[in-house]
Formats: structure tokens, C-alpha cells, sequence
């Protein structure tokens, strides 16, 4: 249930800045490291918890912010796949950075809302669990809202749907594309700090979790309910697979999920066009 | 000219989404001819053309190629078969050059595969010299026959245009669909294209013009269609094309007496 | 006439011969070694910039069609069923196979969505060649391969390694550029240009994927061969997305236009690794990967960014830009 959830907002981050910038971001998952590793960092330099994690999580959007200013900005032929390369190479180097000051071993938090276990229908939960899916919740009901009420939240949308239109209309485009890339690296952010004390976060934890969360974003076609949905699915089947199949297969889980629905989509679409094959 | 039919086409639809674009489209074309089709934009007249090609499939009805039942098929295989093309937008290769897109036309017509050009094979290497003469043939058919070495984006307009039709040729074509083949030309251009429509036919090709220029589509055709929101709504030689109401209706919105 | 293609034939024939004599001007064993694996690798690198670039299909499973004709060698050799140069016919053979199951159902996905199911692959198959212990030896691999023995010559020295992945590299190069300047290239380059312009002449664009996608497969499966008779070694961590990355990498920065930009993406990414590292030796001691993450991340944020063609662009632009200098002085002189 927690991969469930984090999946499914790491997939929101990648629909939302994918639709309103058509840049395939794969320095998502970075941010979720980077979310966790910083509030570690400060913490132990001395700071406090809570301090830490909220620095970390401005920090994150800083990094968010130069990337799509210093990084994605500048590209001159902007092809879906140049973006992929870019942000892997900066997924790569953010990477190399952590690796760099902090070492490579696992590190971890302490739970933050207590280590109580509590028993739900047979499983065991301590509420650290339940905060991160309460973050779900908040962060899927706070996108909706924030998307269909608030101005900037339609001229978001608007962006996405025809971004030439957007920008006649007087909205702001690249205020529009910081913006983005800043949520996506807020709500990876505090996603990395909430689980930190679950899962280990150590500087190889962003690109599992990144790509799952893309997973959860393809399968879901792109829309928020639809990588919610899907992320808390993937996210199920995955602690089922792990249950009865060995654990170390469960990350090819998630893999073979998504091979398998593209094949499956593009079946689908193919025979309507033709009466005969060859 | 010969009787025979060499395209028979029988209540062609397509839909898309909601949009019938065709609607029960039936003609017939005779060998050797010279057919316009003509009609207000958006009355299908492309869609049309994609259906015989084998770029859309239809949903209802069937078209016969010299016999063969063609509907449905890809558009190698009907390319195979001897229909070819040109496109309202060009759909040039803007990275090779003129030789080269005209001997992309040739595609169907060679058939050593990746081996025999790998190795660089005598037969490999014969074969595209044939093509590549085939290729320079077609091209000073039109005319472009010194500039195959240029790069495709350094030509005109109506250079390309040129390309586009001397690509086509390389299949060999029984048939050759033009799309709006005199868009944006100059009239001595336009001109020239008429002497090349008619040295075409001259071979023994049949040609099937969609065009919205006028005075071109009267002067050059024995026969026009007409097409208006998919359907066909006239079908004559000129003369009787020009005088027909309901035809002046779909063009200007209102009956002339 | 084409820029794909290898230009001029007399560059080459000098680029040859330095390779080829270079084991006699130096029998550095270190210099000997890098040149082979940058061969091995380059030749890998243009097969997969060419699927990349020039026909537009984003696999990235090349890594894995490198690591399987390895693995299938190495196994057969080991458990003495084959001998090196039967290992390394079969696994091509098997691995072509792979890429016609593989590439029919997954070659009509688009740019993006082929990239990760291709991605899923390449993961999937090195967990896989890790979990199978008994017959891959699992995650820490297959040592005491054989060398390679070709008509009772045995392949044991460095040079030989050299020469043969030279002669595989140079022969690789020659044969796609002679493919890809003829028809089938032609109807490559076509349906990148323009899909539906392409169909309508009669390119069959499924089949002619699918027949590029297996024949770079086969040759990447060839190099794989080699390398693990060379290494007389193998390991599933090899080839997955580290060697990804760097495959990417060389194409990015030697230039995926022309056919052998990647082989010099490769020349110049490996010295230029080997240069960091000895440099770097001295200062940062356990470092290094992590520099060559950043170094490399950061170089390929730079050239996508200026140099999109990478070296091999620059220098065709540099060349245009030079004969329209001179052509415009000598049109002021006449």
C-alpha cells in the first residue's frame, strides 16, 4: 500500500510536467532521493527534524527550478526523446553529487509519527504507513482543486492541452513550465522524506521508484485519477508478488507490467485499419 | 484509347469518428483517361484518394484495380500493384536528395535485400545502377534531370512538386493519382505541368486529378467528378460540368439560372 | 552523395592502416587493451546509433542482444558443448531469433513508449541472467571461458584480440555504410522522413524495421561473442544500464548523422575516461565513479545542448561554414 501511494504521486509528477511541457522527466525520481537524502544530510550536520525536511524540500525545488531553467530551457531541437536523454544525464549527475558527499551506504530517518504498529485487517501498520497514504489523499484532492478552481490551476491545464493557444491567451508559459517542474519536485520531495523512514533512501532509490512511478503514469494514460489508480494497483500487485513469488522479482513486476499493456494497447489499435493483413 | 476499365469503384464510405467523409462513392475509370475530381474543400476528395491508396482502410464498399479487390489492402502492397501518388503537401524526404527521393519511387521495382548491398555484391550494385538510371529517366521527364544532386530543401516550390511526380513514376504506375498537383504554381509552370500530364497519359498511364484550380482541371480533363460533404454529386465531361447547378451550388451557396 | 555514408575512401584507408600498425609502434598491453574494447564497443554503439538515429526506432535493447550472444558463447564454451567459434554462430543465431519474437509485436510502439518497454527488457533479462545460477553462474558470472580458437589458431594474446575486434569493427562499418547507401537504407531513411510517403512507394515499414532491428541485433550478439572471449569472463551487471549509458553516451557525443560517429564517440569517451582516472587517481582515490557519472552527465547535458550532432555535426558544420568562407572570398576576388 505504501509503494501503492508513492507510486501513484511520483506518476502524477510525471503526467503533470510531461502534459504541460512534453519533457519526459527523469530526474523525478531524483527528487524523491534527493528529498530524503538532504533531510538526512541535515539532520545529521546538526539540524533538526523537522527543519531539516522542510529545507530539503526547498532545496529540491531550487534543483527543480535550475533544471528547468539551466537544463531544459536551452534546448535547441526539442524532441521528446533529446529531453529523455537530458534528464537522464542530469538524473546521472545529481546522482554522481550524493554519491559523491554523502557515500553510498543506506540511510534512514526515524519515523516521525511514531513506530506504533497498529493491526488493520490482519496486517501489520505502523502510522508512518498511514501518513503517506493520508499524503495521497491530500495531494490528489489538493491537485484537483487547486486544477479546477484556482486561476493558475485552469491556466495550467490550458497549457497542457494547447500550449501555442495558452500562451495567446496571455498566460505565462514559462512561469507555467518553472512552476511544474517545482511541484513535481515538492511532491517528490516530501514523498522521499515520508517514506524515508520506511524504505531506506540511499542514492540508487530514485531511479526504482521513478521509473515505477512512470509506469503508473503510462498505464494510467496520463491522467491524475488514472496514475492514481494505477500506481495504488502496481502497487498492490507488486506486495502480492513479493509475498508469494520471490522478492527479488518483484521490481521485474512492475517492468513486465508495463511491456505487457503497451503490447497490448498497440494490438488493439491495429487491427481496425485493416480489412486483410499482407 | 482503350475500353477497358481499369479502376472500379463501387460505394466507397469512410467515417471518421462522426464525420462521414465518404458516402457511397462509385466510379469508374477507363484506361489511358484523364479524370478530375473536383470539389469544395473538405468534400473528401484526399480522403478519397487515401482510401484507394491503402492509406485508410473503408468501412464500406469496394474498389477493383484491374480486377483485384483492393480495398483494405497496405499501401506497399497496392503501391506494388501499380497505383502511385503524389501528395498535397509533398511529403518530399527533405534529408536526401532529388535522386535519391526519385529513386525511393523505385523501391518496388528492386528487390536485392540487405545481404547482396551489404556485401557489395556485383547484382546488388547492378541492380541500383538500373535504378538509378530509371531514376534520372523519370526526372527528365519532368524536367529536373540536372538538379538530382541537389538537396531537396534547396529547391522551389514548384520544383518539388516536380519531384514528387517523378517519385511516383518510379512504380511503373498504371494509374497516377495527383493531389492538388498545381497548388501554388506560376502559370508557365502550370503550363508545363498540362504538357507533362498529357506526355504521361501519352504512355498509356491513366491519370486521376484532384485539383481546385478551374481553367486547369476544364482544360486538361475528359472527365470530372465531383465530390461535396462525400458525396458524389456530378459526373461529365467538362462542359457539362461547367453548366451544371447543382454543382455551381456547392461552390457558391446559391442556385444561378 | 549521401552524408550517411563513409565519406571519401582515402581518410579511411589512413585510419586503417594507423590501427593496423599500431601494435608495432607500441606493445603497451594498456594501449593494445583500450583500443580493443573501444572497437568492440564502438562497433556496438554504431549498430545501435544507427537503429537510434537513422531509422528512428528507439531500442534499447541493444545492451541486451550484446550480453546474450556473450552469455551463449560463454556457456557453450564452458560447459565444453561448443567450441568458441560454434558458441559464437549459435548465439547469433539464437539471438536473431530473439529480435524477430521480440521486434514484430514491439516495433509498431512509438519513440517513447518502445524506449521503455525495450528499457523493461533490458532489466528484466540481467535479473534474469542473475537469477539462473546454475547455468549462467549467476550474479557474479562465468569465469574460465576459453579463448577463442579459429582452424587450431588460438586467440591468446592481446593483439589478436585486437586485430580480430578491429577487423570486426572496420568490416561492420563497411557493410551497414554499403547498406545504408542502397535500397534498403534508402527506404530507412525514407519512412524517417516521411511515414506515409514512404508506404505509398512501397516500403513494406514494418518489415524493413524489423530486418534492420535483426541485423544489428546479430552483430551486436558477434561483438558480445568476442568480448567475452577476450575477458574470458562475463557477468550479467555488464550489460545492463551502465553500459546503456555509455553506449548513448558515445553516440551522443561522436554524432549519430553519419554512421561512424559513434565509433568516435567511443575513441574519445574511453581515453577521455582513462585520462580522468589516472588524473583523478592521485587526488580522489575511491572516487571515480562518481566523478565519471557527473563528468559524463554534465558533457552530454552540454552537447545536447550546443553541439546536438556532436563531434562528428560540428565538423560537418565547420566544413560548410569553411567552403562558404572561401566560396564567398573567391566570389569578391573574381
Amino acid at each position: 500500500m505504501t509503494g501503492g501511494s508513492i507510486y501513484a504521486i511520483i506518476g502524477i509528477c510525471w503526467s503533470l510536467v510531461y502534459l504541460v511541457t512534453t519533457v519526459l522527466n527523469f530526474t523525478t525520481g531524483e527528487f524523491v532521493m534527493l528529498g530524503g537524502m538532504l533531510t538526512w544530510g541535515l539532520h545529521k550536520a546538526g539540524l533538526g527534524l523537522a527543519f531539516s525536511a522542510f529545507l530539503a524540500t526547498i532545496l529540491t525545488i531550487i534543483i527543480a527550478a535550475i533544471l528547468e531553467r539551466a537544463v531544459i530551457r536551452p534546448v535547441r531541437f526539442p524532441t521528446e526523446m533529446t529531453y529523455m536523454m537530458i534528464t537522464i544525464a542530469s538524473a546521472s549527475v545529481i546522482k554522481g553529487i550524493v554519491l559523491l558527499v554523502w557515500g553510498s551506504e543506506t540511510r534512514t530517518i526515524e519515523a516521525f509519527f511514531g513506530t506504533k504498529v497498529i493491526q488493520i485487517f490482519g496486517a501489520s501498520i505502523t502510522p508512518q504507513v498511514i501518513a503517506v497514504f493520508c499524503l495521497l489523499v491530500l495531494v490528489t484532492a489538493g491537485l484537483a482543486l487547486f486544477l479546477d478552481r484556482t486561476l493558475f490551476g485552469k491556466a495550467l491545464r490550458a497549457s497542457a492541452v494547447n500550449m501555442v493557444g495558452a500562451r495567446l491567451m496571455g498566460i505565462d508559459i514559462s512561469m507555467v513550465r518553472l512552476f511544474c517542474f517545482g511541484l513535481a519536485g515538492f511532491l517528490g520531495a516530501v514523498t522521499g522524506i515520508f517514506i524515508a523512514p520506511i524504505t531506506f533512501t540511499g542514492y540508487e532509490v530514485g531511479m526504482l521508484t521513478g521509473l515505477k512511478g512512470l509506469v503508473a503514469a503510462i498505464v494510467g494514460g496520463w491522467t491524475i485519477t488514472g496514475t492514481v489508480l494505477a500506481g495504488l494497483a502496481l502497487g498492490l500487485l507488486e506486495g502480492f508478488c513479493a509475498g508469494f513469488i520471490s522478492s527479488g522479482l518483484k521490481d521485474v513486476f512492475a517492468l513486465l507490467v508495463m511491456i505487457l499493456f503497451l503490447l497490448f494497447e498497440t494490438i488493439s489499435l491495429t487491427p481496425k485499419t485493416r480489412k486483410r493483413p499482407l | 484509347m482503350a475500353d477497358e476499365t481499369i479502376l472500379e469503384v463501387t460505394g466507397l464510405s469512410k467515417h471518421f469518428g462522426g464525420i462521414k467523409a465518404l458516402n457511397e462513392v462509385s466510379l469508374t475509370l477507363e484506361k489511358g483517361s484523364i479524370v478530375s475530381m473536383i470539389g469544395p474543400n473538405g468534400a473528401g476528395k484526399t480522403t478519397f484518394v487515401n482510401a484507394i491508396t491503402g492509406v485508410h482502410c473503408p468501412d464500406e464498399g469496394s474498389a477493383h484495380f484491374e480486377g483485384r479487390d483492393v480495398a483494405g489492402l497496405p499501401p506497399h502492397s497496392i503501391a506494388a500493384l501499380g497505383i502511385g501518388r503524389t501528395f498535397q503537401l509533398e511529403e518530399l524526404f527533405s534529408s536526401m536528395t532529388v535522386l535519391e527521393n526519385a529513386m525511393v519511387g523505385c523501391h518496388t521495382r528492386s528487390h536485392k535485400g540487405m545481404f547482396a548491398t551489404g556485401f557489395s555484391l556485383p547484382r546488388a550494385r547492378r541492380e541500383e545502377q538500373t535504378i538509378m538510371e530509371e531514376a534520372l529517366e523519370n526526372l527528365g521527364l519532368v524536367g529536373l534531370r540536372e538538379k538530382a544532386l541537389s538537396p531537396i530543401k534547396k529547391l522551389p516550390l514548384g520544383e518539388r512538386k516536380l519531384v514528387g511526380i517523378a517519385r511516383a513514376l518510379g512504380m511503373k504506375p498504371k494509374l497516377l493519382m495527383l493531389d492538388e498537383p498545381a497548388g501554388g504554381l506560376a502559370a508557365h509552370e502550370i503550363d508545363e505541368l498540362v504538357h507533362l500530364i498529357y506526355d504521361l497519359a501519352g504512355k498509356k498511364i491513366t491519370i486521376f486529378v484532384i485539383e481546385h484550380n478551374m481553367p486547369f482541371v476544364m482544360g486538361l480533363s475528359q472527365r470530372i467528378i465531383v465530390l461535396n460533404e462525400g458525396y458524389k454529386i456530378a459526373e461529365g465531361p467538362p462542359d457539362e460540368i461547367k453548366a451544371n447547378n447543382q454543382v455551381i451550388k456547392a461552390y457558391l451557396g446559391e442556385e444561378v439560372s | 552523395m549521401k552524408k550517411e555514408n563513409l565519406p571519401a575512401t582515402l581518410p579511411w584507408i589512413a585510419i586503417v592502416a594507423i590501427i593496423a600498425a599500431l601494435p608495432l609502434i607500441t606493445s603497451s598491453s594498456y594501449v593494445i587493451g583500450t583500443m580493443c574494447f573501444i572497437a568492440i564497443y564502438g562497433a556496438l554503439a554504431v549498430g545501435m546509433g544507427l537503429l537510434l538515429e537513422m531509422a528512428g526506432i528507439f531500442s534499447l535493447a541493444h545492451p541486451t542482444f550484446f550480453g546474450l550472444g556473450s552469455y551463449s558463447g560463454a556457456v557453450l564454451a564452458v560447459k565444453g558443448i561448443a567450441p568458441p567459434w560454434a558458441g559464437t554462430i549459435v548465439g547469433t543465431l539464437f539471438v536473431t531469433a530473439l529480435s524477430y519474437v521480440i521486434g514484430a509485436p514491439l516495433l509498431r510502439l512509438r519513440g517513447f513508449y518502445l524506449a521503455c518497454a525495450t528499457f523493461g527488457l533490458l532489466v528484466i533479462v540481467e535479473i534474469a541472467l542473475g537469477q539462473l545460477g546454475t547455468i549462467t553462474g549467476g550474479h557474479e558470472g562465468l569465469v574460465g571461458i576459453p579463448p577463442l580458437s579459429i582452424a587450431g589458431f588460438v586467440f591468446e594474446k592481446d593483439v589478436h584480440y585486437y586485430y580480430l575486434s578491429w577487423a570486426f569493427c572496420f568490416g561492420q562499418l563497411w557493410f551497414l555504410s554499403n547498406v545504408m547507401g542502397g535500397r534498403v537504407g534508402r527506404a530507412i531513411r525514407s519512412f524517417r522522413d516521411s511515414e506515409l510517403a514512404s508506404k505509398s512507394m512501397g516500403v513494406n515499414i514494418p518489415r524493413c524495421k524489423l530486418q534492420i532491428f535483426m541485423l544489428t541485433a546479430a552483430l551486436a550478439s558477434v561483438g558480445g561473442s568476442i568480448y567475452c572471449f577476450y575477458l574470458r569472463f562475463t557477468q550479467p551487471g555488464i550489460f545492463g544500464f551502465p553500459l546503456l549509458v555509455d553506449l548513448v553516451t558515445m553516440i551522443i557525443i561522436g554524432g549519430g548523422t553519419t554512421i561512424y560517429g559513434p565509433l568516435i564517440g567511443s575513441f574519445v569517451i574511453t581515453w577521455l575516461r582513462e585520462l580522468i582516472h589516472g588524473y583523478l587517481g592521485n587526488i580522489l582515490p575511491r572516487m571515480t565513479a562518481e566523478v565519471d557519472a557527473i563528468f559524463f552527465g554534465v558533457l552530454i547535458i552540454v552537447i545536447l545542448i550546443f553541439m546536438p550532432g556532436g563531434i562528428t555535426g560540428w565538423i560537418d558544420q565547420f566544413a560548410a561554414w569553411v567552403k562558404k568562407k572561401i566560396a564567398g572570398s573567391r566570389q569578391v576576388t573574381a
